[in-house]
C-alpha cells in the first residue's frame, strides 16, 4: 500500500524499441490523460551502457569509456518493471513533457540528461543503475 | 521480456534479490575501475529447507470462510493483470496467489508487492480451487483483495511471505 511509482524509482523498460533498458521515473501521470487514459510516466533512460573502464586505461580512454547515450519516453506502466534501487537526479527542469513535442527539444533534453547521468556515473554512485542488465 | 531475466535456479528474477546492492566493500582507486572479476565459486547444491508448516483442515477452512465473506461484502479484483494493477495504485492490501501460479508470475507479483508492502497469501490449492472459494466457476491463479468489508482476513492472515 506504499506509492512505489515515484519520481527517482528506477525501473526496467519491458517492451518497445528500448526493452531490457534502465530507466529512471522523472515524472508520473497515476491518472492518465485525455490522450492516454491509463496510468503512464515520463521516463529517462540509458540508450548506451558506459564501458567497463581498466585500470591501464588511459585518461583519454576512460573518458571516451565513460560516455552515456540518454533517451526519453512516455511509457505504460504495465511495459515497465519497477525495482528496488533509485536514482535521485534532479531531471525535473530538463525532461518536460513539451520537450518531447519536436525534435530538437528533444535533443536539447536527451543531451541534457546524458551530461547529468554522465556527471552521476563518474562519481561512483548508483553503480547497478549504470551497468547493463545481461540476459 | 521478463522471461529472460527470471532466473530459473534460484527462482528469483534477475535484478531484485541481489543481496550486494552497490559494490560492496571494493576501495577502487578510480570510481569507474570495474570491481576485478569475481571467481566463480563452485556452489553447494543444498537440498531446499524450507519448513512449510502443515495446513491444517481448520485454516484452510477459515481461509475459505474469510475470503466468502470478503466476495459478499468487500471489494476485491480477480486475474494477473488487475492485480498487478491495483498493486501499482495502491489499492490492493493483500495478494492471494494459487499454489500452480507459474513461477515467473508468482515472482513477478510477489516483487511488487514487496514494493507495495502488501502481504502475499499463498493459496493452498491450484487455481481450480482458488476460483471455487471465491465462488466462481472459473479458475482463479492469483487475486487482490482492495477493501476487506466486515472480513477480517487482512488482520488475522498478513501474509506468509
Amino acid at each position: 500500500m506504499v506509492k512505489f511509482l515515484k519520481p527517482g524509482k528506477a525501473v526496467i523498460i519491458l517492451q518497445g524499441r528500448f526493452a531490457g533498458r534502465k530507466a529512471v521515473i522523472v515524472r508520473c501521470f497515476d491518472e492518465g490523460t485525455r490522450d492516454r487514459p491509463y496510468g503512464h510516466c515520463l521516463v529517462a533512460g540509458i540508450l548506451k551502457y558506459p564501458k567497463k573502464v581498466i585500470r591501464k586505461d588511459s585518461a583519454k580512454k576512460t573518458a571516451k569509456k565513460s560516455r552515456v547515450k540518454a533517451f526519453l519516453k512516455v511509457v505504460n506502466y504495465s511495459h515497465i518493471m519497477p525495482t528496488r534501487y533509485t536514482l535521485d537526479v534532479d531531471l525535473k527542469d530538463a525532461v518536460t513533457l513539451d520537450a518531447l513535442q519536436s525534435r530538437d527539444k528533444k535533443v536539447v533534453a536527451c543531451k541534457e540528461t546524458k551530461a547529468r547521468f554522465e556527471e552521476r556515473f563518474k562519481t561512483g554512485k548508483n553503480r547497478w543503475f549504470f551497468t547493463k542488465l545481461r540476459f | 521480456m521478463l522471461q529472460r531475466l527470471y532466473n530459473q535456479h534460484s527462482e528469483t528474477l534477475a535484478f531484485p534479490f541481489a543481496a550486494t546492492a552497490e559494490a560492496g566493500g571494493f576501495c577502487l582507486a578510480h570510481p569507474l575501475l570495474s570491481p576485478p572479476p569475481r571467481r566463480r565459486r563452485r556452489s553447494l547444491v543444498t537440498g531446499a529447507t524450507m519448513v512449510v508448516a502443515k495446513k491444517t483442515k481448520k485454516t484452510q477452512e477459515s481461509i475459505n470462510n474469510r475470503l466468502a465473506l470478503v466476495m459478499k461484502s468487500g471489494k476485491y479484483t480477480l486475474g494477473y493483470k488487475t492485480v498487478l494493477r491495483s498493486l501499482r495504485n495502491n489499492k490492493g492490501k493483500l495478494v492471494l496467489i494459487a499454489n500452480n501460479c507459474p513461477p515467473l508470475r508468482k515472482s513477478e507479483i510477489e516483487y511488487y508487492a514487496m514494493l507495495a508492502k502488501v502481504g502475499v497469501h499463498h493459496f493452498n490449492g491450484n487455481n481450480v480451487d482458488l476460483g471455487t472459494a471465491c465462488g466462481k466457476y472459473f479458475r482463479v491463479c492469483c487475486l487482490s483483495i482492495i477493501d476487506p468489508g466486515d472480513s477480517d482476513i487482512i488482520k488475522s492472515m498478513p501474509g506468509d511471505q
